[in-house]
């Protein structure tokens, strides 16, 4: 066996066994669409490992589960499902592998693009930006937050989220305080939003929207799916 | 296993043909044991439901991408109903929704998972169990924890109390002599 395929099933098999982080499955998942060699690779991984899941004594499933199941299909055909947010392409190509790399690249620039007009335009400025990304890399939110005053939430794609769901905005300022929420967002346009309550944020702080019930999440913690989520950058 | 393999495959072509029949079938054959492995990642029956039924819609969307070339019909279907769990289990940690103290109960209560003879439910003439028994206890150890219940390198080292290097040094030697072995 050649170094890269030695090199590229010891990938797929950390990849099967969970033990990449978030970014890198994705970006593994990414390249697995071009990359035929890698995509062998998890294939192969995946069937040496599939016996485990089959042994041991198997879990009931509630009697609704399949008529939910059903019910979330009926909801994709139609428009977008509750758990399935769809992403509007702004044109026809669908979106290809390599853009989320691209995309990356493209929030990175995002990020620093902003600090730069800040410090041009002399306009006030935010103690912290994060570019909030769905699970494929795409971002959709620029979120500049002021700090102990307020926060500015600025889509930066067409999205539509589904008729039955609040969007609410969240943040971890830390571990003792746990995600915070910044509000709910009434449409997908630029809104500000109060911060008056939170500490001064800091650079790598978690922002993320997820998609609640009507009216926002019931518990005061994120409940629903997330639809993009970003880390804090500190304008230099 | 090769026939229900077949039967899967079939299943699958019908989903992508906009067959309902077919994800019911699948459902019918394989769901109380995705929902098993699901439970073994996230721990909650209630959280293992919901991933399994996330996890049918998307297969129902992706039907249309499997090809044998991705490997068998079941492993693709098992690998989206993974990839689920994990992703879910890593926003859970993320968030530390569950404090600490709740999360190392439920780890002990799958610790279980580990003390019963494993290899000895897998079918005797099983390469992956051969190659597994020719492992060193602590290197089969810590991939069927990342394997079966989604632990970290960082857990997995924690839970065998030895430092992050060497966690992660048993999983990528044992990888690697599995790999040899079944190759």
């Amino acid at each position: 066996m050649s170094s890269d395929e030695e090199a590229a099933s010891e990938r797929a098999d950390s990849y099967v066994l969970g033990l990449l982080d978030a970014s890198d499955s994705a970006k593994l998942e990414a390249e697995m669409e071009t990359n035929s060699a890698l995509r062998a690779a998890v294939a192969k991984s995946r069937d040496r490992f599939l016996e485990l899941d089959l042994i041991g004594s198997e879990q009931p499933v509630s009697p609704g589960l399949w008529s939910r199941i059903d019910t979330s299909l009926g909801k994709a055909d139609v428009a977008s499902s509750g758990d399935q947010p769809r992403l509007e392409p702004g044109n026809d190509n669908r979106l290809g592998r390599w853009q989320k790399t691209a995309y990356a690249a493209i929030a990175a620039s995002l990020v620093f693009a902003t600090a730069l007009t800040y410090t041009l335009v002399g306009t006030s400025r935010p103690q912290v930006i994060a570019i909030l990304m769905d699970e494929k890399g795409v971002p959709l939110v620029l979120v500049e937050d002021f700090g102990n005053t307020s926060a500015r939430i600025t889509p930066l794609a067409d999205f539509s989220a589904p008729a039955d769901r609040s969007m609410q905005v969240w943040t971890l300022p830390n571990k003792d305080i746990g995600p915070t929420s910044l509000g709910l967002l009434d449409g997908w346009r630029t809104v500000t939003l109060d911060s008056r309550s939170l500490p001064t944020p800091h650079e790598e702080q978690l922002y993320e929207i997820t998609l609640e019930q009507p009216g926002g999440s019931p518990t005061g913690r994120p409940t629903g799916p997330i639809l993009v989520k970003g880390f804090g950058k500190v304008p230099r | 296993m090769s026939d229900s393999q077949q039967v899967l495959a079939a299943a699958l072509t019908a989903c992508a043909q906009g067959d309902k029949a077919g994800l019911r079938r699948i459902f019918d054959m394989e769901a109380r044991r995705l929902v098993t492995v699901a439970q073994r990642i996230l721990r909650r029956h209630d959280y293992a439901e919901e991933i399994v039924q996330d996890a049918f819609v998307q297969i129902w969307n992706k039907a249309s991408q499997y090809t044998p070339e991705r490997g068998s019909a079941r492993g693709w279907i098992y690998a989206i109903v993974r990839n689920r769990a994990l992703n879910a289990l890593r926003d859970v940690k993320r968030w530390e929704l569950m404090d600490t103290d709740t999360l190392e109960r439920f780890q002990d209560a799958s610790q279980d998972v580990f003390s019963v003879d494993l290899l000895a439910s897998l079918e005797q003439e099983s390469s992956l169990r051969r190659c597994l028994s020719q492992l060193d206890e602590q290197k089969r150890k810590s991939i069927l924890m990342a394997y079966i219940s989604g632990y970290t390198h960082g857990e997995i080292a924690g839970r065998l109390r030895v430092p992050l290097g060497t966690a992660k040094a048993w999983v990528r030697r044992g990888l690697a002599s599995l790999r040899e072995c079944m190759a």
